[in-house]
């Protein structure tokens, strides 16, 4: 019989490594928070820990192990991400074909002497930290700018550049026009005044809507008068010119 | 009277927030180069860190006058404005891959980083830190080319890109070889039969 999984059974699990002390699942989140550089985490040592602090008479192993296989996996596919460069194919399909152990030494050699120039920054940014300029800003001196081509160029391809259009086929096809509505309202009023209601009672919500709109186009034109007395009461349109 | 040298040069250095070029500093001041020169000479000395709260700095191929960052967190409560967050370790990456590698693209960047660098990228241009610098012509779409600006080297008290040791001296080449040996000895199978 086992245990009820609680889905935390490597609660009490902890580490000691050179980069990290403390519970394994705390670890983990600062590997996820990118707060603990993963490529700093030996993770050969990790699976040591683990296999020293395994016991197979728990009631609970069955689940650790698979946890800890789990997030285990998660950690070295992790590692072999950020060690592999390989993001989107090239064009040429030149990353294509998986690189040799040679190109991704060249490859981590190169990023190692760029972390460690990043390193050098950090300290140089840190030491000239606090160094505040005039506060009076020149103005810019539109007679000695510099225009790049390349740059005018950029922007303009920014500028001009098509937006994608937004998918409209689920609007389906136009059935109405305002022509068309405007005519029947102009009918509609041959009997006095009629209620925007019962205009539209049977109408479904694009051709009142339109209906609306030809509504306010008439009252524009002089044709009718809107009457509503009060805000959001009950909108009725009268004729202003005798019926033909 | 005519006003000293030193004068005139401090003058105009004070009422910029930039860095003023020495070419810029003449034509301002009608002084000569060598004058110029020397009058920064001077400033200098009297603008030290240890002898005023405002100091006479050399970066981006200019001089600009700052405040000394001893006196930092004074002008920090003066102007009620804190100090800017320190940059992400993602950020000085990109950082030095620009200046080091650069001008480069964005995919460049995330070559060498290994992950999508995008969204560093556009932090740093929105500060300032980072400038596109022409596009690369032979890439299909001609994405822009990278290269850190002149705020970066004033952030980073440099003159020029020059300021900054070569790329080569900041790893050993013992670690360089250590690294080289763990790849390509993980990838060999150990041959029983051998030994």
């Amino acid at each position: 019989m086992t245990a009820p999984s609680t889905g935390r059974s490597l609660a009490d699990f902890t580490v000691e490594l050179d980069v990290y002390s403390g519970p394994y699942e705390w670890l983990l989140a600062l590997i996820l928070k990118e707060e603990l550089e993963i490529f700093e985490v030996p993770l050969r040592e990790l699976v040591g820990l683990y296999a020293g602090s395994r016991d197979p008479e728990a009631a609970n192993a069955l689940d650790r192990d698979t946890d800890f296989a789990g997030s285990a996996a998660a950690l070295i596919l992790l590692k072999s991400r950020t060690l592999s460069p390989a993001l989107e194919p090239e064009p040429d399909g030149e990353d294509a074909a998986a690189a040799t152990p040679e190109e991704l030494a060249e490859r981590l050699q190169e990023y190692l002497k760029i972390r460690r120039a990043a390193e050098h920054l950090r300290d140089r940014l840190a030491r000239a930290a606090g160094h505040y300029a005039s506060a009076h800003t020149l103005p810019p001196k539109p007679g000695r700018l510099r225009v790049s081509g390349d740059r005018v160029t950029l922007a303009a391809r920014r500028a001009f550049s098509r937006l994608v259009e937004p998918p409209v086929r689920h609007l389906g096809p136009i059935t109405v026009t305002l022509q068309e509505l405007a005519g029947m309202i102009r009918s509609g009023l041959f009997r006095g005044p009629v209620s925007y209601e019962a205009l539209t009672r049977d109408m479904d919500r694009l051709r009142s809507a339109v209906a609306f709109a030809a509504a306010l186009s008439l009252a524009q034109e002089g044709v009718v008068r809107l009457i509503q007395p009060e805000p959001l009461g009950t909108l009725t349109l009268e004729p202003l010119e005798p019926n033909r | 009277m005519t006003p000293a040298p030193e004068h005139l040069v401090e003058a105009v250095l004070l009422v910029s927030a930039r860095p003023v070029r020495l070419d810029d500093l003449v034509s301002a001041t009608g002084l000569s180069e060598g004058e110029t020169a020397q009058a920064l000479e001077n400033l200098s000395a009297r603008y030290s860190p240890e002898d005023s709260g405002i100091v006479l700095r050399a970066v981006a191929g200019g001089h600009v006058f700052s405040t000394n960052p001893a006196c930092a967190v004074a002008v920090e409560r003066f102007r009620e404005e804190a100090r800017p967050a320190p940059l992400s370790g993602a950020a000085h990456e990109v950082l030095a891959c620009a200046l080091y590698l650069g001008p480069l693209t964005r995919g460049s960047v995330s070559r060498v980083r290994g992950v999508n660098s995008d969204a560093v990228v556009r932090n740093l241009l929105e500060r300032n830190l980072l400038a596109e610098a022409g596009a690369d012509r032979d890439a299909p779409g001609s994405p822009a080319l990278l290269a850190v600006t002149d705020a970066f080297l004033a952030v980073a008290d440099a003159g020029s890109g020059e300021d900054f040791p070569p790329l080569n001296s900041l790893v050993s080449p013992e670690e360089l070889a250590r690294v080289r040996e763990r790849l390509t000895s993980s990838e060999e199978v150990p041959d029983e039969k051998e030994g």
